[in-house]
């Protein structure tokens, strides 16, 4: 490792650096709102720094890029963590969160998925996965007193820990079989005829295995819905938006690079799609506490994320980007609201909570139901063209039966996504009287609103930028 | 007529900026809303009303607008406005500045409320300006959240489930629209190498016959359910039933013609030979909605009811004129759907004020308002009378050149259809003589009219009689656009 490979991964070492002094700080200073400032204002500098400081080389060391595209989900996932920091200021005095601790893993986190979206190779991703997930482990169960939050807690870090041995031996049989790390040699090498292609068929789908339950696909799903309920809302958040994006960035420069090398793979992506997809949404359809419904939806959307992976290629790799960032804007908000919704009797979760607070809390219920209808896919929201991009994709790759039954999903989600909608603008007097947000929460709340309608009239400015950066 | 002035954004987006200002002005404020949302539709109103006076009647665009868009996708921001789009668009512009007077009294969170009535006209004019598909079904879609609001959240008891059945009912619709267009567009893609939405580049698309059909089914689903044509009608008497008055007018005046007009600009040329084939069954399903509509109406009690179910029947009419595919019954649909948006927006306008001072909207606790309430019960009377076709008032003219144009191709279709007027007197003077005459019921609000009452009705009276004597002005501006998109079809 030289002077210039460190130059390049900047943005990750200032994540690291601010995660590890906020640490420390910590443990002196017992201000909460302080390191929440100071963390969001370090991911901030990180995403500024991927913006604006050119990298000096872009293969780093074999195991990492900085390209534009590595560059990209660098500053998407900084930015969502310094949003997730905001939205948490009160919740985290309401419910005694040490504030140093809180920050440095999130910045944690997100050095976890900027490294995991920027690795070219096995190692590299194998340790961006594990200290995202690390961090994750902790920030979930951060409400441990709390008999869900608990339970959330050792859900995932079972579950976690599965994958992760998944993962280890998926990748150790690949390597057998390839004998290279690289993740784009190693696509390559399986296609080669060898005598020990089944080895490598193998090591691939225990990868696929263990990324099916970072991204809760159906059926690695069954966590989902029980971590996201009692996690903490803005670590649901996070987990829901950044952690399975930048899993899902990591594998797509393979699908785009080797469109032949994963031929075999995608048709086991092919039936994990539609389950998903179909699972998802009956599954949702059901669900009478929002964090759940959430947790189903995300599980709809990657099923729609799986999509545009297939399609793969230039115009999958596009509608996947855009789709990501107006889902996470979506997704972020949605959580975020709830976040603001918390006081010290907890969350509000239940719909029968949510019954007629759009009187009390006019704002903030407009803003969920924007965000809500954007995951529908109404016009004139991003999730509009966001949908219309992937399916179009999908259409014209000749994935006419993807396409349709995703088509055939939207349309039944209106009924979930609707139902929490109802609920909120219902005559009926509100049970629970919540405080006022906080004038930080709003603003940012109202960004993702305001941003989201943008997307929607006009979509062409991130269209054109994803296009620029699509590896 | 060229003007670089963007006159039709201006037009669409001038309702947009008023919805702006309401929810501005509306924090803390009961009054502001509502005159900002006056001038604003008034401001609306008067502007087509110039452009409808000033324009020649002939052919091709009057106005029109096209600008780059959305590039990675071939979406450009396309508008055009002909003498049918700015008839509706004036019958739009005038319902909405009632829709406003009407709910003028509002009191919970007007702001939002006016807001929505904005944007929902706001709508409702980019769909009648729209040429380009997705931007036509944005604004479609458009249409669907203020009213979906306006009736969850402004209406009566069930409203919530009178909401999502309308909401749920449109998208399916409006989906089966979208996947029609999408595949339209990859279909001239691959045909012709440019990936476009403008509605004229994809009309040249060489399509088989079952993919005609089948697109044209897709197009058609959006369109019947919001006209809505029996058997597709079951969201919109309980829509009006729970919506509040404005919610109901709007739906009568705005949303239903949108339906209609998209037939006329979209479905019908972009499929030419589909639409053919489909007109029979067409004409059979208008037909058929026709008299069950009436029929229905008929066994109502709730006189709102009636009103929504009567409001079914007539666009039955209207469809069976289009079915006809000739001159004098096109311009017959049209004209009938003006005059039936204005005499059922004076209907509900009077419903609402017969709700406010007795409390209910029963025909079994309704009567003798005539003697309480003469001028009232006179325009309502008017208006009734304007429903069931009464020469000399607004829907006569609309419906006997319906007739006319029907007869001369197929006579059946027009006996059936006379026996349909037939249907609609029986439950319209049963309507009539169960809330003016009868057994006197006890009003708590004796006042007759007061001026702001005066102001809704008096224009609405005048444009029911007007358009009974003289529907000429509006059969002027129709009849250039209609011709060259009947020629389209390529039948007689």
């Amino acid at each position: 490792m030289n002077l210039e490979s460190l130059q390049s991964l900047l943005p990750q070492i200032l994540l690291a650096l601010g995660s590890t002094a906020i640490l420390l700080g910590g443990a002196w200073v017992r201000n909460r709102r302080l390191w929440l400032l100071a963390g969001s204002i370090v991911a901030i500098l990180a995403a500024l720094t991927a913006t604006f400081v050119e990298p000096v080389q872009i293969d780093i060391l074999g195991m990492y890029s900085a390209s534009a595209y590595a560059r990209f989900c660098t500053v998407l996932w900084s930015l969502t963590v310094a949003a997730t920091l905001v939205i948490s200021f009160r919740y985290v005095d309401i419910f005694r969160f040490g504030g140093g601790e809180y920050a440095s893993l999130m910045l944690f986190a997100a050095a976890g998925m900027s490294l995991l979206s920027a690795a070219t190779s096995f190692i590299g991703l194998f340790l961006g996965l594990e200290v995202l997930t690390l961090a994750l482990y902790i920030l979930i169960a951060f409400r441990h007193e709390d008999t869900r939050g608990a339970e959330a807690g050792m859900k995932y870090l079972v579950f976690g820990a599965v994958a992760t041995a998944f993962l280890a031996f998926g990748i150790a049989l690949i390597y057998a079989a390839t004998g290279t790390f690289n993740l784009q040699a190693a696509a390559a090498g399986l296609q080669a005829e060898s005598g020990l292609r089944p080895l490598g068929l193998a090591g691939w789908a225990l990868l696929l295995v263990a990324i099916g339950f970072k991204v809760s696909l159906v059926p690695f799903h069954l966590w989902t819905p029980d971590v996201y309920q009692g996690a903490p809302a803005p670590v649901s958040g996070l987990l829901a938006t950044a952690a399975k994006g930048a899993v899902l960035t990591a594998f797509l420069p393979l699908l785009v690079m080797t469109g032949e090398g994963v031929a075999d793979i995608s048709a086991v992506l092919w039936f994990l799609a539609i389950v998903t997809m179909l699972v998802g949404t009956f599954a949702a359809l059901s669900q009478t506490n929002i964090k759940r419904m959430l947790a189903y939806s995300s599980v709809v959307h990657m099923g729609y994320l799986l999509i545009a992976l297939i399609v793969a290629g230039e115009e999958g790799s596009r509608a996947l980007l855009f789709y990501l960032v107006v889902y996470s804007l979506a997704t972020f908000g949605a959580f975020g609201i709830i976040t603001t919704f918390a006081d010290e009797n907890g969350e509000i979760q239940s719909y029968d909570d949510l019954r007629g607070l759009a009187a009390l809390h006019p704002r903030r219920c407009a803003m969920l139901s924007v965000f809500l209808l954007s995951l529908t896919g109404i016009p004139p929201l991003a999730g509009f063209f966001a949908k219309f991009g992937l399916f179009q994709a999908a259409f014209r790759s000749g994935y006419v039966e993807l396409a349709v039954i995703g088509i055939i999903a939207s349309v039944i989600s209106v009924y979930y996504y609707l139902r929490p909608i109802i609920v909120l603008y219902s005559s009926e007097p509100a049970l629970v009287c919540r405080d006022v947000a906080a004038q930080s929460e709003t603003l940012l709340l109202v960004g993702c609103a305001v941003v989201i309608v943008i997307l929607g009239v006009y979509p062409a400015p991130l269209l054109e930028l994803v296009a620029q950066i699509v590896p | 007529m060229v003007i670089d002035f963007p006159l039709l954004s201006l037009l669409l987006f001038t309702p947009l900026a008023g919805a702006f200002m309401c929810l501005l002005f509306g924090v803390g404020n009961n009054a502001a809303p509502r005159w900002v949302a006056l001038l604003t539709a008034g401001g609306v109103f008067v502007f087509s009303l110039l452009v409808c006076l000033l324009q020649t009647p002939s052919a091709g665009w009057l106005l029109y607008e096209d600008y780059r868009w959305i590039e990675q996708f071939g979406i450009r921001y396309t508008l055009g406005l002909d003498g049918l789009s700015s008839v509706l668009i004036l019958l739009t512009a005038f319902l909405q500045v009632l829709a406003v007077l009407v709910s003028w009294r509002q009191e919970r969170a007007p702001g939002v409320y006016f807001a929505l009535l904005l944007v929902l006209e706001m709508a409702a004019i980019g769909v009648l300006l729209a040429l380009d598909l997705i931007l036509f079904y944005l604004f479609w879609e458009l249409m669907l959240i203020p009213m979906f609001f306006l009736i969850g959240v402004w209406g009566y008891q069930r409203r919530f489930q009178a909401a999502v059945k309308f909401f749920l009912y449109t998208l399916v619709g409006s989906l089966c629209l979208l996947l029609a267009v999408i595949s339209l567009y990859l279909l001239h893609g691959e045909q012709t190498g440019t990936y476009t939405f403008a509605l004229e580049a994809l009309k040249q698309t060489e399509l088989s016959t079952t993919q005609e059909m089948v697109f044209f089914l897709c197009f058609m689903a959006a369109f019947v359910v919001k006209i809505p044509l029996f058997p597709f009608h079951s969201w919109l008497p309980d829509a009006h039933a729970e919506g509040p008055a404005a919610g109901s007018v709007d739906l009568a005046g705005l949303l239903l013609k949108t339906g209609v007009y998209g037939m006329i600009r979209f479905a019908f040329p972009l499929f030419p030979v589909a639409a053919q084939k489909a007109l029979p069954l067409l004409a059979g399903l208008a037909l058929v909605g026709l008299f069950y509509a009436a029929w229905v109406a008929f066994q109502q009690v709730d006189i709102k009811r009636i009103v929504a179910f009567s409001s079914i029947s007539h666009m039955g009419f209207v469809i069976l004129g289009l079915a006809a595919w000739n001159q004098t019954a096109w311009e017959g649909s049209v004209l009938l759907m003006v005059n039936h948006a204005i005499t059922t927006a004076g209907l509900f306008a009077v419903v609402a004020m017969i709700e406010q001072r007795t409390g209910t909207r029963s025909l079994d606790q309704l009567g003798g308002l005539w003697k309480s309430h003469p001028n009232m019960s006179a325009f309502f009377l008017l208006f009734c009378m304007a429903s069931l076709g009464l020469p000399g008032l607004a829907n006569f003219a609309g419906e006997i050149l319906i007739l006319i144009g029907v007869f001369t191709v197929k006579p059946l279709w027009a006996v059936i259809a006379v026996g349909g007027i037939l249907f609609s007197a029986v439950y319209t003077l049963k309507l009539v003589q169960g809330t003016l005459w009868g057994s006197h019921c006890e009003p708590h609000d004796k006042r007759d009219l007061h001026s702001r009452e005066w102001l809704v009705l008096i224009p609405l009276g005048a444009l029911v009689v007007a358009l009974g004597c003289y529907p000429q002005p509006v059969l002027d501006l129709l009849r250039e656009p209609l011709g060259s998109l009947l020629l389209v079809g390529g039948m007689p």
